[in-house]
C-alpha cells in the first residue's frame, strides 16, 4: 500500500473520521430542525377535533416544570407553538365543558427540536 | 497434544467474562431505561429504550466544555509520556554509572502514592503559574515510571548492533531514538497512549486540588458536580457513566493488540 493511503486507511483514522463526520451530519441536522416548533391536536374523548381548546406548554427549568406558553386549538383541533426552546417539555390542554387532557411528557433529541406528535391530547371528565 | 481438556479453562475464563461484564452491561441498560437499579425481581432486559437521558446529561452540565478539557489534558499527558518516557527508557536501556541507582530510585518511586506528594505538586505547579490550565492539569502526568519500563523493555529487546550500525552512519542519540528505536517499538507506544490516556482522562484527585474555575473542570468532576444537582438521576448518571467511559474504551479496542503486545514485549526475551 502506498505512503498516503497506509496513512490514512487504517482504523486509528477511519474510526476517528466516522465520528466526526456523524458529529458533523448531527450538527447539520439539529441546526436545521431547531426552529422550536411543536404540533400536535386535541381531540375530545370520542376523537373529534376541539376548536379554541387552551394547550399549555410546561418547560423543564432543572428541578420541576413551569408553565411557559399557551396557545388555543384551530377549527381542525390543531395547536402549534413556535418558540420551544426545550429539549423535556410537558404538555396539556383543557376546555371548559368539554374537559381536560392529561399533562403529557415529551422528550426530544436537542433543544428546540421540531416535532409533531403523532398521539392527539384527549380531553375528558368535563363535569 | 494436550493431556488435560481444554473446556474447563473456556468455561472458568466465560464465567470471569461474565462477571466483569455484567456491570458494564447493567449500565448501559439503565443508561437506556433509567430503571431502577435497586427493583426487585431486576430485568436482564431494558423496558423502553430511548436515549433521553444522554440528551439529559448534554444539557444539564457543560459537557462539551469538560469533554474539551478532558481530551485536551489527556492529549498533553499522552504526548508528554510518549516523548519523556521514550527518552528515559532509551537512556535506562544503556549502560551507565549510576543506572542500578537510578533504576532503584524508579522502584522506590512506584511505592510512593500521589497522594503523599500532591502538595508540593500543586506548589511546584502554582510556582510555574500554571494552576487551573491544561499544562497544569497534565504536568504530573507528563511521564510515568511504569511507561518508563515498558519502552525500556521494548528498546532492550532492538539488537545493539542496529544502533551501532546507526551510530557509525553518523546518526546522534536523539535521531536514533526517533527514527531508529521508536518504528520498532509500536506496541510500546501504543501501551503508553492507552495507559496514559485512560490514567489521565480518569484522574479524579489532581483536577479537583487544581482547578479554580468551572471552565477548567474535567469529566470526573463534572460527574461529581452532577451528582450533586440533582437526587432523581438514575438513567441521567448512567448515561453520564457510559459517556466517560467511552472515548477510553474506544482507543483501548482500537489499540488492544499493540497494547498486549507492548505489555508482554521482553517478557520472552532471553
Amino acid at each position: 500500500m502506498s505512503g498516503w493511503r497506509a496513512i490514512l486507511l487504517n482504523r486509528f483514522v477511519l474510526v476517528p473520521g466516522a465520528i466526526v463526520l456523524a458529529i458533523v451530519l448531527w450538527n447539520i441536522y439539529v441546526a436545521t430542525h431547531n426552529n422550536g416548533l411543536l404540533i400536535g391536536r386535541v381531540t375530545d374523548s370520542s376523537g373529534r377535533p376541539v376548536a379554541d381548546a387552551t394547550v399549555s406548554l410546561w418547560v423543564y427549568n432543572f428541578t420541576t416544570y413551569e408553565e411557559k406558553e399557551r396557545v388555543a386549538t384551530d377549527a381542525d383541533g390543531v395547536f402549534r407553538f413556535t418558540d420551544n426552546p426545550s429539549h423535556r417539555i410537558q404538555i396539556s390542554a383543557e376546555k371548559p365543558g368539554v374537559g381536560r387532557s392529561p399533562r403529557i411528557p415529551v422528550f426530544l433529541y436537542f433543544r428546540a427540536q421540531d416535532t409533531t406528535l403523532d398521539a392527539p391530547l384527549r380531553l375528558a371528565g368535563a363535569g | 497434544m494436550n493431556r488435560y481438556p481444554r473446556w474447563p479453562v473456556h468455561l472458568a475464563l466465560l464465567l470471569a467474562g461474565f462477571v466483569m461484564l455484567v456491570p458494564f452491561y447493567w449500565v448501559l441498560k439503565t443508561s437506556v431505561s433509567g430503571e431502577n437499579i435497586y427493583a426487585y425481581p431486576p430485568s436482564i432486559l431494558p423496558a423502553r429504550v430511548n436515549l433521553f437521558y444522554y440528551v439529559d446529561v448534554w444539557y444539564a452540565i457543560p459537557f462539551a466544555r469538560y469533554f474539551l478539557n478532558s481530551v485536551a489534558v489527556s492529549a498533553i499527558a499522552v504526548a508528554g509520556n510518549v516523548v519523556f518516557n521514550a527518552m528515559a527508557g532509551y537512556a535506562l536501556s544503556h549502560g551507565f554509572r549510576g543506572k542500578n541507582v537510578v533504576l532503584v530510585l524508579f522502584l522506590s518511586c512506584m511505592m510512593v502514592p500521589f497522594q503523599a506528594t500532591i502538595i508540593p505538586a500543586y506548589l511546584i505547579t502554582g510556582k510555574l503559574g500554571l494552576l487551573d490550565s491544561w499544562l497544569g492539569l497534565a504536568l504530573p502526568q507528563c511521564s510515568t515510571i511504569i511507561c518508563i519500563f515498558v519502552f525500556k523493555a521494548s528498546f532492550d529487546a532492538v539488537p545493539r548492533s542496529l544502533i551501532d550500525a546507526a551510530r557509525i552512519d553518523g546518526l546522534s542519540e536523539w535521531r536514533i531514538i526517533w527514527h531508529i528505536m521508536m518504528p520498532l517499538s509500536k506496541a510500546a507506544i501504543a501501551t503508553n497512549v492507552i495507559l496514559a490516556f485512560i490514567w489521565s482522562w480518569n484522574n479524579f484527585l489532581w483536577p479537583l486540588i487544581m482547578t479554580r474555575s468551572a471552565d477548567m473542570q474535567t469529566l470526573p468532576l463534572g460527574l461529581a458536580r452532577f451528582l450533586s444537582y440533582q437526587e432523581d438521576t438514575t438513567g441521567a448518571l448512567y448515561a453520564f457513566c457510559v459517556m466517560v467511559l467511552a472515548p477510553g474504551l474506544l482507543l483501548f479496542l482500537l489499540a488492544q493488540k499493540e497494547f498486549i503486545r507492548g505489555l508482554t514485549s521482553g517478557a520472552t526475551k532471553g
